[in-house]
Formats: structure tokens, C-alpha cells, sequence
């Protein structure tokens, strides 16, 4: 077994995947047997069974399409099957990921003589969980034991700051063009930190976007058209595709490519010969509308973060097509900055999730076998470290531990002074690190006597250099309630591991050993606080059938949602009245995508948006109707898919759906600015309401805190940025009730409330009861007992059934 | 309110509102180790409001916390203004809006 460290990374790519391991202090790309650094994300299936992986199979795209797999990424996380007719075999997305994983692995495996047991995956910043859950059960197909997931934009970030020059903190732009998604990340470094602050991105642009307009082009040049319509001109464009990659890839060196297909295609029954020519300069052309919308999105990002053109320290591009000249070029020109040079934009993202790999201490070969002999002690350190003097924590295993512990740096320069074990065999110590090396420590102990105690493990090695903190999650989660509100469980940006309990109410009965009643919680994902706006990502059922007796209306259920590191999903929902605890999240699935479905969606939104748009032109909002713009060309651009959706195309369908569902989000802030005048008029209100509350009965840190809230109401009105104005309105609300309730009047004011609406209530008899012991309460001047009456009449009131359509037929509140 | 100061970063970790970004990564990974291999000591903190219990969780969400530039500066407001007495607590279940005096004044139904 090596004695260094192997920490390994993978790129699970759309198109094409690669793999890098670092040793603690030098990273490597890994070759696989054609020596090459990339493995295309290509798999196939013969007659006999076999599995080819990469570039092997890559060639078979034009040979034997249908028994020949790509791009299958974009189908992770949804039940679609793909189809090998010559063995009649059916394959999920993530087994043939996990082919390519294999394969990668093996690569690994010959490079190093090592095998590999763990590792980390980047998955792209915008996965949803289904797709996140996926890549994992990918890994375990191809033999890992355990698997980290990483963001793409981060490994490419760490990667590209690990390189950087020991004095490179600033601000820098990671611009990630990958084979269907781009990304831009503004990163900084600071004390050897680096930070994510801000990040944005087309879900819906990618390196096959270029492939797709050049195919187009080619296509229209042939003497019979193909359409992407209609499934049987399919092969044809896929063999068109293919050379046009190739056009496309070779004209990033020269200016002229040449076309050509050996055998005619078959279009409607014609043969229809290829033989044409392509320049750099048409092709630039056709693509750079695509670039300059990826800069769109960088100029957003930058100018939300207040960073004006020029401002960047550095460029880093990450990606196939950015080895494009015409990328090069168009980037710096309009974000002037330099871009950095000396990285490899097709394994940076690999070499990122291998160096992420040490920072989570996930070295990739199998734990030790055997123990070394000696005293046995836990370990708690960072594998790596940004601070130079990091603290090393132990606990030594059994009675009558060592008195004394030291650690001695293997270059005998340094060596720590001697820390004294505790009577639970704990201690603690520190450490000095030399700058961007890896550093071995050797354990020594001793005695109260003074002799040597030999200790297992004997050593302990951290490497010093930039790392980054837990990774962050990049979606809020919530549950959504039978009102049609969305309880916010862990916010965007929460350090993963995490996990939150709250507490709900069911709203009906679920009665023992009837199917039929299910206590839904779903389960979703998404920024907004309207429920129907959001993702659902899962939901825990809890039927009739499986409960040990009936849970009545009003029953307390705790549910508590868990995220490990890699952004897996669990939820549990203990009911107390019954003592039982469920566990089972069922549908975590991306939703299918029918065509007929998206027809009637995009329908809609048409429909809304030209009612958006008219109002706007009348209101004379110029902000708004420059992004009903954007929507109507993504809208056209959704449209496209859902032509080649009809014509079989399962990957162009899904992309069509998220395409509209983030319309669907946009559309709803939109409307929120429309509602502008009303939310102007709103915010003052709240604004004016608040002071008075909290400068009455607010403490000195809710005064200095609104403070806050009040500026940044008035940059928000500023900016004319709705959904921030809504946000700080908000939170001007919370500390207003938070100070209201400190006053002795608040609960009989919540109890006029709720009395007056106690007609509606479910259970009228008990709700009556309650309001007579609510005025004995308020009566006797029993604040506590005032506030239970409440509390308990609040359970009683009814929700709106519409709201809890929208809630996914959410069962709780 | 009051969650403002039990799970103030600042008390979380022990550390002063002057802390250095380097210091409060320090003592973070620091705790977690110790709540990992469960030293005693680790596990509760101090807070205006009395003692508290420290999870790990609450470790990474307190430094994570403080990474980000405007959370630090709240956090550190609350910090240093911490009243010493205990405010009534709103759990998640309760229903958040408006009070209704203050609804009533927006021309609200009650």
C-alpha cells in the first residue's frame, strides 16, 4: 500500500467525463488505456451483452445509434429507460453512469495499483435532489463504498485557487460552459478561504446548444431538410451532429473545415450526399448569440454584487467549449479582465473533486485492514487545513490512559509541546504547519512514569492550503402546508450536514386501516414561499393502513428533514398520539414529461405572459418588460424542445419542463413587480408600523436590528427590487410581532381574533368552550392559560381547500 | 426573538465578537472535534440567557454564518446588545403575520 495519501475525484459529465487524485501535494489527471484524460460519456451495449464505455463506443454513435447511449446525465433522477434492442436489455441513467464510473475507476486502478473505494463526484450546481440521489446510487453500482458529491462550480473554483499564487485573494469569476448547462461563480479568497458569493447560471445553455445551432445550419444546406419534428429524420441529424462536433472542434485551430459524410444520408427515402464546407467565421456567427448570453448572466451576477466592469482579479474558464477562440475573445473583452491561464478547462473540475476529496478526508483506498499495534486513539484533525497552527483532538481508547501525548513533525523541525491526557483519555493540542505542503505528524505518548507507549494509529498527516467550508446547499428545502405556504427547513446557503425538526399539525383524520386517508407531507424545493412555485423533490405518506391506530385532526407530527455532505435526502415524521415513527420517502423522482402535458403549459404561460406584457406597457414599467422579454425567448426556445420532445426526444422533454417551470418562478416576481405601486404603499406602512412597535416595546438589539431592516428597505425601494422589498417587509413584521407579543395586550388581541372567526371552526362545540375559558382567562388576567386557549383555537380554524391544492395536497399545517 | 441570542455564532463558539476569521475557523473545527469524540466540555455553552446545549450541527451553522459578511455584522450586534432577560418564543408552528392591531391600521379585515 502507498504511504501517501489518494484522494480521488471524478467529473460525471453530460458528454464526456474525467478523473484526477491528489497525494496531498501534487494533483494528476488520470489517462485512461487510450492515454487520453477525457472518457467520453458514451456507453454500448452488444448483441452479446457486451458494455463498451468511452471512445470506443463513442464511434458506434453513427454506426449503431440504437444500441449506442449519451448524454444519459440529463435523464438521472427521472424512471426513463434506455433501450438496448440488440441484447433486449433496458437500462436505468444511473446504471449506464455507473458504467462509466467503472470505467473510470479501472482507469484509476492501473494508473495507481491501487483500488478505490472512495470518492468525490461533482454534480452541477442546480441538480435536484432526485438527480443528486441518483449520481450516488451510480457510485455504489460501480463498486464504491462511499461517494461525496461535489458542485461543479466549486471543484472548479478550489482548483483553480489552489493554483493561485500565494498572494492571488480577490474576486474572480469561474465561467463553466458545460455540455448542457452553463454556470458562473464569483468567488474569493481571503486567509486561504474560499468563499462562494454569489453564483448564477442558464440551466439551459450548454456546450450541445452550439452542436445543435451548427447542425441546424449543416441541415439546412442539404438538398432534402431533416427536421427535429419528426422521429425518423432522427439518425440523420444524429450523424449530422456528430461531424458538426468534429467541424466544430477543429475549427478552434483553423479557419475552414470540411463536411463530409462517407456513406449518403437517408432522408425520406432519398440519398442525400454531404460534402460541405464550414468556416470559423460561420460558425462564430452562429455562436456567438449563444456566448453573449452566458455573459448576460455574468453581468448579472456581477452587478448584483455590486462589482462594476473591471473589478475582477481573474477569469477562470472551465469547459469544452470554452477552448473556443471566439469565447476567449468575446469573455474578456466584456468583462474586462484577464483570463487566467495554465489550467486545463476539460479536468479542472476533476482535479477540484480530488482536492475536495483530501479537505473532506475521504481517502480513496480501502481503511486499514489491520490496526497497527500500540495503544488505540481517536483521532479529530482537518486534512487540510488553511490555518497554520490548526488543533489536533484525541481521545485514547480504554482505562488508564497515557498521562502525556506530543506530536512531532516527520522534517524534526517542530514539535509540539507535551499535552496532558485527561482522565477520560481526551486531550487537545495544536499544531504548525509548513505553508502548501503535507505535513506528518508522529504520535508519541507516555507514561506518568515517563516510558514510550506505542500508539495506533502512529501518525497523523494534514495538508496546508486553501479550503473551503462545508459545501453549501444550493436549493432551500421545505415542507409545503395545506395553506399553500412553504415551512422553510434549511435555507440556500445552509453548511451541509444539516438536519431541523418543527413541528406541524395534521389538518384531517387518518383513520386505522383505511387506505383511502393518506397524511401527505410533501416535500420541496425552491426559493419562493408560494408552495406551487417550488419543486416537488419528495413526499412521506403516511396512510391508514400503516398506522397503529387513528390519528385524529389536530395531531402533533414531528418531522425532521436530513441532508448528508453529498446532499442525500432523508425525512422522518414521528407521531407522538400513536407513538410510531415513518421513515419511507417515496416519489423521488423528477416528474415525466409529456408532451401533451408541456403543450398545454406553455399554452398557459403564453397566455399569462401577454397579459403581464400588456400591463406593463400601460404601467409604462420598462424593468419589467425587458425581462418578459428574456422569458419570451426562453419560451420560444422551450418550444423547440417540445417540437423534438413530440419527435422522441426524452432528454429535450425534460429540459423543456424545467425550462417552463423557471418561467413559472420568473413569471411570479414579475407579477410582483407589477403589483409595484401596492407594495411601495405596503412597505411604508409596515415600515411606519414597525418603528412605533418596536421603539415602544422592542429591546435595544431589535431597535439597532430594524435599523438594518429599514435601510435596506429603502436600497430595495431604491433598486425597485421586488422580491427583496417583499423579503425585508417581512422581516420588518417579525421583529414588529416580536415586540408586540411582549406586550400584555398582544394575546387578548389574538384572541379577539381568533373568536371572531370561530363560526368556521371544525370542532364548534370545543371551539365555544375555548372562547368562554378565553374570556375567564382574560378576566382572572391568566396571560399563560390565555395563550394556551389560543393556541389551541388557532388548530381549530380551517384551511382554505384551493390553498391546499397548491401545497400538493400537503395533510399538515 | 430570543433565537437571536441562544444561537448567536458568537456564543455557539465561544469566541468574542472580535474574533479573526482565522480564529473562528480554528475554534470550530476544534469544537466539532471535540463534540466527535465527546469531551464533556464540549457540550453545552454560555449564553445571556444561561447555558445552552452545543450540537454539531449548530457548530457549522454558527461558522457558516459568520463567513458571510452581513450575518457576522447582526451577529455581532446581538452579541453585544444581548438583553439579560428571556422573551416569549414563537415556534414555527404559530401562525406569522401581521398582529392584528397593526392589520386593522393597514385597512385589513380582523
Amino acid at each position: 500500500m502507498p504511504e501517501t495519501p489518494l484522494f480521488v475525484g471524478i467529473d460525471l459529465g453530460t458528454t464526456n467525463s474525467a478523473a484526477a487524485v491528489f497525494d496531498g501535494e501534487h494533483v494528476s489527471v488520470v489517462r485512461n488505456a487510450q492515454g487520453a484524460s477525457v472518457t467520453p460519456s458514451v456507453v454500448r451495449i452488444d448483441k452479446q451483452g457486451r458494455v463498451t464505455v468511452g471512445t470506443r463506443a463513442r464511434r458506434f454513435i453513427e454506426q449503431d445509434p440504437a444500441n449506442t447511449a449519451a448524454e444519459f446525465k440529463r435523464l438521472m433522477g427521472t424512471d426513463e429507460q434506455i433501450e438496448f434492442p440488440a441484447a433486449a436489455v433496458k437500462k436505468k441513467p444511473q446504471e449506464l453512469s455507473a458504467e462509466v464510473l467503472k470505467a473510470l475507476r479501472q482507469d484509476i486502478a492501473d494508473q495507481l495499483g491501487a483500488s478505490i473505494e472512495r470518492a468525490v463526484i461533482s454534480v452541477p450546481a442546480l441538480f435536484e435532489l432526485p438527480q443528486s440521489s441518483a449520481t450516488s446510487d451510480a457510485a455504489r453500482l460501480a463498486g464504491f463504498q462511499r461517494v461525496e458529491l461535489l458542485q461543479e462550480p466549486i471543484a472548479s473554483a478550489l482548483a483553480a485557487g489552489w493554483r493561485a499564487e500565494q498572494d492571488g485573494a480577490g474576486t474572480w469569476l469561474v465561467f463553466d460552459f458545460g455540455g448542457g448547462t452553463f454556470d458562473a461563480s464569483l468567488l474569493e479568497t481571503r486567509d486561504g478561504l474560499l468563499r462562494v458569493v454569489g453564483h448564477d447560471g442558464d440551466n439551459f445553455l450548454g456546450g450541445r446548444d452550439f452542436d445543435w445551432r451548427i447542425t441546424e445550419h449543416l441541415a439546412s444546406m442539404l438538398s432534402v431538410v431533416p427536421s427535429r419534428k419528426n422521429p425518423e429524420h432522427a439518425s440523420a441529424l444524429r450523424a449530422l451532429r456528430l461531424v458538426a462536433e468534429d467541424a466544430k472542434i477543429e475549427l478552434s485551430r483553423s479557419d475552414r473545415a470540411q463536411v463530409t459524410l462517407a456513406q449518403p444520408l437517408s432522408i425520406d427515402g432519398q440519398d442525400v450526399d454531404v460534402d460541405l464546407e464550414l468556416t470559423r467565421g460561420t460558425v462564430e456567427g452562429l455562436c456567438a448569440p449563444l456566448v453573449d448570453r452566458a455573459l448576460d448572466v455574468c453581468v448579472r451576477l456581477l452587478t448584483a454584487n455590486g462589482l462594476g466592469p473591471g473589478r475582477l482579479a481573474r477569469i477562470v474558464l472551465v469547459g469544452g467549449p470554452t477552448v473556443m477562440p471566439l469565447v476567449r475573445a468575446r469573455v474578456a473583452a466584456r468583462l474586462e479582465a484577464p483570463i487566467a491561464e495554465g489550467h486545463d478547462p476539460m479536468t479542472l473540475v476533476a482535479q477540484g473533486a480530488a482536492l475536495y476529496a483530501a479537505t473532506a478526508g475521504l481517502d480513496g483506498r480501502a481503511p486499514a485492514q489491520a490496526f497497527a499495534p500500540g495503544r488505540q486513539v481517536w483521532l479529530q484533525y482537518p486534512a487540510v487545513s488553511s490555518d497554520l497552527t490548526p488543533h489536533v483532538v484525541g481521545k485514547f481508547v480504554g482505562d488508564n490512559p497515557p498521562a502525556k501525548v506530543k506530536l512531532v513533525r516527520n522534517d524534526g523541525a517542530w514539535s509540539s509541546a507535551d499535552a496532558t491526557v485527561g482522565e477520560d483519555g481526551t486531550w487537545l493540542t495544536s499544531v504548525t504547519l509548513l505553508p502548501r505542503r503535507a505535513c506528518t505528524f508522529t504520535i508519541e505518548a507516555k507514561t506518568m512514569g515517563g516510558d514510550n507507549i506505542a500508539v495506533s494509529p502512529p501518525s497523523l498527516t494534514i495538508v496546508q492550503g486553501l479550503t473551503i467550508g462545508d459545501p453549501p446547499l444550493s436549493r432551500t428545502l421545505g415542507v409545503a402546508l395545506a395553506n399553500g405556504h412553504v415551512q422553510t427547513y434549511l435555507e440556500r446557503g445552509a453548511p451541509l450536514p444539516a438536519r431541523r425538526t418543527f413541528t406541524h399539525h395534521t389538518v384531517e383524520t387518518v383513520a386505522k386501516g383505511s387506505s383511502e386517508s393518506v397524511l401527505r407531507i410533501p416535500i420541496v424545493q425552491g426559493e419562493l414561499e408560494a408552495a406551487n412555485l417550488c419543486r416537488l423533490v419528495g413526499t412521506l405518506d403516511i396512510g391508514g393502513d400503516v398506522v397503529k391506530d387513528t390519528v385524529p385532526t389536530g395531531s402533533a407530527v414531528e418531522v425532521t428533514i436530513e441532508l448528508d455532505r453529498g446532499g442525500r435526502l432523508s425525512a422522518r415524521a414521528l407521531v407522538p398520539v400513536i407513538g410510531q415513527v415513518f421513515e419511507q420517502v417515496a416519489h423521488l423522482l423528477v416528474p415525466d414529461a409529456a408532451p401533451e402535458a408541456l403543450d398545454s403549459a406553455i399554452r398557459d404561460l403564453r397566455r399569462q405572459l401577454m397579459d403581464l406584457r400588456t400591463d406593463a406597457f400601460r404601467h409604462g414599467l420598462g424593468q419589467v418588460i425587458e425581462k418578459l422579454d428574456r422569458l419570451e425567448a426562453r419560451l420560444s426556445e422551450a418550444e423547440r424542445d417540445i417540437d423534438a420532445a413530440h419527435g422522441g426526444d426524452a432528454d429535450a422533454a425534460q429540459r423543456a419542463r424545467r425550462a417552463l417551470l423557471d418561467v413559472d418562478a420568473t413569471m411570479a416576481e414579475a407579477d410582483l413587480a407589477r403589483k409595484w405601486p401596492e407594495l411601495d404603499a405596503a412597505s411604508r406602512q409596515a415600515a411606519i408600523t414597525a418603528s412605533s412597535t418596536v421603539g415602544f416595546h422592542g429591546t435595544d438589539a431589535e431597535r439597532a436590528l430594524l435599523n438594518d431592516v429599514l435601510a435596506a428597505m429603502e436600497k430595495a425601494r431604491k433598486d425597485r427590487d421586488a422580491p427583496e422589498l417583499e423579503r425585508q417587509m417581512r422581516l420588518a413584521q417579525r421583529l414588529s410581532s416580536a415586540a408586540f407579543n411582549r406586550t400584555p395586550e398582544a394575546w387578548e388581541w389574538y384572541f379577539e381574533d381568533a373568536a371572531s372567526e370561530v363560526s368556521r371552526a371544525r370542532d364548534l362545540p370545543r371551539a365555544n368552550k375555548l372562547v368562554s375559558e378565553g374570556k375567564v382567562a382574560i378576566d382572572r388576567g391568566d396571560a399563560e392559560e390565555l395563550r394556551r386557549v389560543v393556541k389551541a383555537l388557532w388548530q381549530l380554524l380551517p384551511e382554505d381547500s384551493e390553498a391546499r391544492k397548491r401545497g400538493f395536497d400537503s395533510g399538515v399545517r | 426573538m430570543s433565537a437571536k441570542i441562544v444561537d448567536n455564532p458568537f456564543f455557539v463558539l465561544g469566541v468574542s465578537p472580535d474574533a479573526s476569521r482565522i480564529e473562528i475557523e480554528r475554534e470550530a473545527q476544534k469544537l466539532l472535534g471535540m463534540l466527535e469524540l465527546e469531551f464533556p466540555a464540549a457540550r453545552v455553552y454560555m449564553t445571556p440567557l444561561g447555558e445552552q446545549h452545543r450540537t454539531a450541527e449548530a457548530v457549522r451553522a454558527a461558522v457558516a454564518a459568520l463567513r458571510d459578511p452581513y450575518q457576522r455584522l447582526v451577529a455581532e450586534l446581538w452579541a453585544r446588545h444581548a438583553p439579560a432577560q428571556p422573551m416569549p418564543q414563537r415556534g414555527a408552528t404559530e401562525r406569522m403575520g401581521w398582529t392584528p392591531p397593526i392589520r386593522r391600521s393597514l385597512g385589513w379585515k380582523p
